[in-house]
C-alpha cells in the first residue's frame, strides 16, 4: 500500500517505530502536492517554509520517543475560514484578500498541542455559502475524481486535498453538508459533530446555529482521531457543550432505520443503490433495519433557506471595509461601506445577504424567519420521536454524484437541493457521518450517511466503522494523474 | 390653548464592571484610543460573545429594585444597523425576552411623592466612539475617527412608559435613577462622563384629547439641565406647532447645546428596521428563582427606604429626598446627630447649610476626621439652651473643621459662653443706664433705634458674652419704669 493511503495510526505507528520519518513523509506528500496543486487546486495557500522545519522538530521528538500525540507531523490541511494566527484567512472572498487573522481559532490551538502538521488553507465556496466551490474569487478546485466535475462544496478544497493526497486529512465546516456531501464526491469520510462539541471560536461564522467544524479524512477511524483532538468545552463559545457521550449500541444489536423521504424522487437510482447495498450488508450482520418517515424532512431545504441567511445577513455584517479587508473609497462612511460590500462579496453571498435581510425584516419576520424556527423546532421533535425507535438513520449522502463544473451555476435552487439529505443534521444539532461505498455509473464516488441523536457521536463512529469494513471501497481517484 | 405634554425617557447606565459584556477587556477610563480591545469587541471575523455574569447580576438587581417582573428564560438579540462604530453592524441588546418588565421607581417633586411605571429593563452592548471631522455630523464628515475602547462595554437600559408630565419630573426621575444605580454599586453614575445618557420622547396633546399625540424623540442632553431646557423647549416648540395649525411629525432631533433649540436630524438611522432577532451565538439567559433570590440576597438599602427612614424622623418629603441623595457620610451624621437633638429641621439646616457650606470654603470633600457628630450635637445643643448664639455656633465650627478640639474648649477659650442670669445683666444694664443718661433721654424722645446701641453698649461692658435677648428684655423695662 502507497504510505499516503495509510491511517494516520499506521503512519504514527511508522514514526514510533522510527521506520520513516515525519521530515520524509511531508516530503512525500509535498511531491504529492506539487503535482496536483496545478491540475485540483485545492490549496490557496500552501505553508511549505515552516512546514520543512517543523517536520524537522517531529523528527527529533519522534527520535527521543517524545511526540504529542497520534497527530504529532501528521500533514492536516485547513479550509480558509479557520483563522490561524499570522496567516491570510480570505474564506475565499474578495471581501478579505488581504486579511490577516491575529489569533488562533480554537480547533487551531488543540492541533497545534501536538504539532499537526498543516499543509496550508484550503478553497471553499466563498463564505462557506455553495456546494461546488465554485463560489470562490480564487478559482475553481477540480474533483480528483474526474477533473471535469466539481468536488462539492462548501469544503471542496479540504476534499479534494485529501483524495489528491496533498494532504492525510483536512478540516471542513459544515451548515447544511459542507463536510459531508464533498466528502462523498471526493470518495472520502465526512464527518459533522454533534453542535457544540467542537468549539466555533475563530471560525468565520456563516449560520451560527448550524456551523460545525469536523474532519474529512480517508478512514472512519482518521475522522475519530482528529475529532478527538479537536473536540471539547471551550469557554470562548457560549453556545460549546461539555462532551458527555451517550452510549448506544454500534454492533449488530444496533436498529436502524431508512429515511422513507431521502429514497424517493429527486434521488438518484446509483444513490438509492449504494444505500441499498448497505441495508444488505447489514441485514446479513444480523442488524435490524426498518423504513421510517419523517415528513418534515421535506421541508428541510425551505426551513435552511430562511434560517441560515438570516443569520448570514447579520454575521457578514461586519465587512464593511471599516476596520479590515477590502475597503472601497467614498464620498462619506456609508459610501464606503456601500461600495465595498457591494465590490467585496460574490453574488451568491449577496443572494443570501438579500434573502436574509428579506426574511428578518419587519412586515415579514413572522411569515418567514419566524415560521421557519417553528417548523424546525418541529423536525426536531420529529427527530426525537424516531430516535426513540431506531439508533441510526441512514440515507444517501447526495442525491446524485459529482455533477460537471459549471453545470448548476445558473439554477441555484438545483444547486441547493443536493445538501437536500445533509440538511436535516444541521438544523436538528445531529452527529452525521458520510462514508464512501461505491461508485457510480460515471465511476464517480458515492457515499451513504449515517446520523444518530446528539451526544452519541463515539457510537456512530464505531458504528460507521463497522459499514466502512464491510463495503470495503477501496477504489482510489487517478483522473487528476496525467 | 394649553396641550398637555407626555414624556417617555430611555436611560443607559453604564455598568461598572471589570471587563467589558462579552469579552475579557477590561473597562478603561481613558482619552487614549483603541487601548482596550480584542477580536471580539472589534468585530473580527470568527470571534464569539461570552456573557459577562457580574453584568447580568448588575441588570437584574436594578429589575428588582425597580419592581419590575424578571424574565426567567430571557433572550439576546442582535439588533442590526450599519455605522461605522459598530464593530459587527450589529448590537446585541435584548428585545422581547428583557430581564425585567413592568416596573415603577417612586419619586419625589414638590413634596409629593408619585410613581413613575417603568416599561422595561435590559441589557445592551455599548458601541465605539465615532469623531466625525470637519462637520460633526457623520453624512458631511471629512474623515471619522474611532475608538473601540467603548465597544462592548455593558450597559443596562431603563425605558419608562409615556407617564411624565413635565420637565422637572424628567430629572427627578433621572436623579432618582441615578442614585439607586450608585446605591446598588452597579455604576460610576457620572452624568459628565456618559456612564448615564438619556433620550426623550416627547409628545403633547390638548387636555381634553384621550390619545397621545405625535411623539418626538430628543437626543444629544448630555446634563440634567440640558435635558429640563430641551424638554421645555420641545414642549413649546410642539404646542405652538399645533396652534399654529401645524403637523408634527414624528422624527429624532438633536439637542443643540449651544443655541439651545431642539434641530431635526436628517439621517439614515431615523428611519432603521432593526430586524431583531434571537443570537444564535448565545444560548438563553436563563434567570432562575435560584438565581433571582441570589440576588435578592445581595441587595442593599434602596433609596427609597432610606427615604422613609429619613421622614420618620420628621423631615419634610423634600428635606428627606435630598438628603437621600447625599453622601452616606452626610447620611449617617444626619442620623447621628438628630439622635442627641432630637430636632431633625434645626439639624437637617446645620448640615446641609452651615456645615456643607463651611466644607466647600475650605476646599475638602468632607470633614477631617477628627471631626466628631458629637461635637456638632453639641453646637446644636448648646444653641437651643441659649448657652451660645447661632453666630457663635458657626464660630465653634469652623475651629473644629481646622483644629481637633471639642466646642466646649472653643466657647471657653474665646469666651463664647452667654450670660443668662438675669440679676447679673440687669446689673450691668443699670450701670449702662446711668452712664448713658443722655441717650436714654433722646430715646425717651422717640428715637428707638437708640435701643439697638444700648444693648450693644451692654454686650460690650460685659465682655460680650451676655445673651442679647435678655440684655434686650431688661433694658426695655428699665427704660419703661
Amino acid at each position: 500500500m502507497k504510505i499516503e493511503n495509510k491511517s494516520i495510526r499506521e503512519i504514527n505507528s511508522l514514526f514510533q517505530k522510527k521506520e520513516l520519518k515525519p521530515s520524509e513523509f511531508y516530503h512525500k506528500i509535498f511531491d504529492n502536492t506539487a503535482q496536483s496543486e496545478s491540475v485540483i487546486h485545492a490549496h490557496l495557500k500552501l505553508f511549505e517554509e515552516e512546514n520543512r522545519n517543523k517536520a524537522v522538530q517531529s523528527d527529533e521528538r519522534f527520535a527521543k520517543d517524545q511526540s504529542l500525540g497520534l497527530l504529532d507531523g501528521i500533514p492536516i490541511a485547513i479550509k480558509d475560514n479557520i483563522n490561524i494566527k499570522g496567516y491570510q484567512t480570505t474564506c475565499s472572498s474578495k471581501m478579505l484578500s488581504e486579511y490577516v487573522s491575529p489569533y488562533n481559532a480554537t480547533v487551531i490551538n488543540k492541533l497545534d498541542q501536538q504539532q499537526t502538521i498543516f499543509t496550508g488553507k484550503t478553497n471553499l465556496d466563498e463564505f462557506a455559502m455553495g456546494s461546488s466551490t465554485e463560489n470562490s474569487a480564487y478559482g475553481l478546485t477540480k474533483n480528483p475524481w474526474n477533473t471535469e466535475c466539481v468536488p462539492g462544496g462548501s469544503s471542496g478544497g479540504s476534499a479534494a486535498s485529501v483524495a489528491a493526497r496533498s494532504s492525510i486529512a483536512a478540516l471542513g465546516s459544515d451548515t447544511g453538508g459542507s463536510i459531508r456531501q464533498p466528502a462523498a464526491f471526493c470518495g472520502l469520510v465526512g464527518y459533522k459533530p454533534t453542535y457544540g462539541t467542537v468549539s466555533r471560536f475563530g471560525l468565520i461564522a456563516f449560520a451560527s446555529s448550524l456551523d460545525q467544524i469536523g474532519p474529512i479524512t480517508k478512514y472512519v477511524d482518521d475522522a475519530r482521531i482528529l475529532y478527538n483532538s479537536i473536540k471539547g468545552y471551550d469557554s470562548k463559545d457560549a453556545t460549546s457543550i461539555t462532551d458527555e457521550q451517550i452510549k448506544i449500541p454500534s454492533d449488530k444489536t444496533a436498529k436502524v432505520g431508512v429515511i422513507k423521504e431521502l429514497m424517493e424522487e429527486g434521488i438518484s437510482d446509483d444513490a438509492k443503490k449504494e444505500v441499498e447495498k448497505v441495508i444488505n450488508i447489514l441485514k446479513a450482520q444480523g442488524v435490524e433495519v426498518i423504513e421510517v418517515s419523517l415528513p418534515l424532512i421535506k421541508l428541510a431545504i425551505s426551513i435552511y433557506y430562511l434560517i441560515a441567511p438570516a443569520e448570514c445577513s447579520a454575521n457578514l455584517a461586519r465587512f464593511d471595509g471599516v476596520r479590515y479587508g477590502l475597503r472601497v473609497e467614498g464620498k462619506t462612511s456609508y459610501e464606503m461601506m456601500e461600495k465595498t460590500r457591494a465590490e467585496g462579496f460574490g453574488s451568491e453571498v449577496k443572494r443570501r445577504i438579500l434573502l436574509g435581510t428579506y426574511a428578518l425584516s419587519a412586515g415579514y419576520f413572522d411569515a418567514y424567519y419566524g415560521k421557519a424556527l417553528l417548523a424546525r423546532k418541529n423536525m426536531i421533535d420529529e427527530f426525537n420521536k424516531i430516535f426513540n425507535q431506531v439508533d441510526y438513520l441512514i440515507s444517501p449522502t447526495t442525491p446524485t454524484a459529482a455533477f460537471k463544473a459549471g453545470e448548476k451555476t445558473s439554477n441555484p435552487l438545483e444547486m441547493y437541493m443536493s445538501d437536500l439529505c445533509t440538511i436535516p443534521a444541521n438544523l436538528a444539532g445531529l452527529p452525521s457521518i458520510s462514508v464512501p461505498t461505491g461508485l457510480s455509473k460515471e465511476k464517480l464516488p458515492l457515499g451513504v450517511q449515517v446520523m444518530s441523536k446528539a451526544l452519541t457521536d463515539d457510537s456512530l463512529l464505531d458504528f460507521a466503522e463497522l459499514i466502512e469494513k464491510e463495503v470495503s471501497f477501496n477504489d482510489e481517484p487517478s483522473d487528476w494523474i496525467k | 390653548m394649553n396641550y398637555q405634554p407626555t414624556i417617555g425617557i430611555e436611560t443607559h447606565i453604564e455598568l461598572k464592571t471589570n471587563s467589558k459584556m462579552f469579552c475579557r477587556c477590561k473597562v478603561v477610563d481613558t482619552d487614549e484610543p483603541n487601548v482596550s480591545l480584542c477580536p471580539t469587541c472589534l468585530g473580527l471575523p470568527g470571534a464569539l460573545p461570552v456573557p459577562n455574569k457580574r453584568a447580568i447580576e448588575f441588570i437584574t438587581l436594578l429589575a428588582l429594585s425597580t419592581n419590575c417582573k424578571i424574565t426567567k428564560q430571557g433572550m439576546f438579540h442582535r439588533k442590526n444597523y450599519f455605522y461605522p462604530d459598530l464593530p459587527k453592524n450589529y448590537q446585541i441588546s435584548q428585545f422581547d425576552l428583557p430581564v425585567g418588565l413592568d416596573g415603577s421607581l417612586s419619586i419625589v417633586l414638590n413634596e409629593i411623592e408619585s410613581e413613575v411605571a417603568i416599561e422595561r429593563v435590559h441589557m445592551e452592548e455599548d458601541t465605539g466612539k465615532s469623531t466625525h471631522m470637519g462637520s460633526g455630523r457623520i453624512d458631511s464628515a471629512t474623515s471619522t475617527a474611532l475608538d473601540f475602547n467603548r465597544s462592548g462595554v455593558p450597559l443596562v437600559e431603563i425605558v419608562t412608559k409615556p407617564v411624565i408630565k413635565s420637565a422637572k419630573e424628567a430629572v427627578a426621575y433621572i436623579e432618582e435613577l441615578r442614585q439607586l444605580a450608585l446605591d446598588l454599586g452597579i455604576s460610576e453614575g457620572k452624568l459628565e462622563k456618559g456612564n448615564l445618557r438619556f433620550d426623550a420622547n416627547i409628545s403633547v396633546a390638548s387636555p381634553d384629547s384621550n390619545v397621545l399625540g405625535t411623539k418626538v424623540e430628543i437626543k444629544n442632553m448630555n446634563s440634567l439641565r440640558s435635558l429640563e431646557r430641551a424638554i421645555d423647549y420641545e414642549i413649546e416648540r410642539q404646542s405652538k406647532a399645533l396652534s399654529n395649525g401645524d403637523v408634527i411629525v414624528q422624527e429624532t432631533r438633536h439637542w443643540d447645546e449651544g443655541k439651545e433649540v431642539t434641530k431635526s436630524m436628517r439621517s439614515k438611522e431615523g428611519s432603521a428596521d432593526y430586524r431583531y432577532f434571537s443570537d444564535p451565538d448565545l444560548p438563553n439567559m436563563v434567570l432562575d428563582d435560584e438565581f433571582v433570590n441570589e440576588i435578592k440576597a445581595q441587595m442593599p438599602k434602596l433609596p427609597i427606604e432610606k427615604r422613609t427612614e429619613l421622614i420618620k424622623t420628621g423631615l419634610t418629603l423634600s428635606e428627606a429626598n435630598i438628603l437621600s441623595k447625599s453622601d452616606s457620610w452626610i447620611i449617617e451624621l444626619f442620623q447621628n446627630v438628630y439622635s442627641s437633638t432630637k430636632n431633625p429641621g434645626t439639624t437637617y439646616n446645620w448640615i446641609m447649610g452651615e456645615l456643607q457650606g463651611q466644607i466647600r470654603k475650605l476646599d475638602i470633600s468632607k470633614p477631617p476626621y477628627w471631626f466628631k457628630s458629637e461635637s456638632l450635637s453639641e453646637i446644636i445643643n448648646l444653641i437651643e439652651s441659649n448657652k451660645i448664639s447661632f453666630s457663635s455656633g458657626k464660630i465653634i465650627l469652623a475651629s473644629i473643621l481646622e483644629n481637633d478640639s471639642t466646642p466646649d474648649e472653643i466657647a471657653k477659650q474665646q469666651n463664647l459662653y452667654q450670660e443668662n442670669d438675669s440679676d447679673k445683666i440687669l446689673e450691668i444694664v443699670k450701670n449702662v443706664i446711668t452712664e448713658n443718661i443722655k441717650v436714654i433721654e433722646r430715646i425717651k424722645n422717640g428715637e428707638d433705634k437708640l435701643i439697638g446701641f444700648m444693648v450693644g453698649q451692654v454686650i460690650k461692658s460685659s465682655g460680650g458674652s451676655i445673651n442679647p435677648g435678655i440684655a434686650k428684655e431688661l433694658l426695655t423695662k428699665e427704660l419703661e419704669e
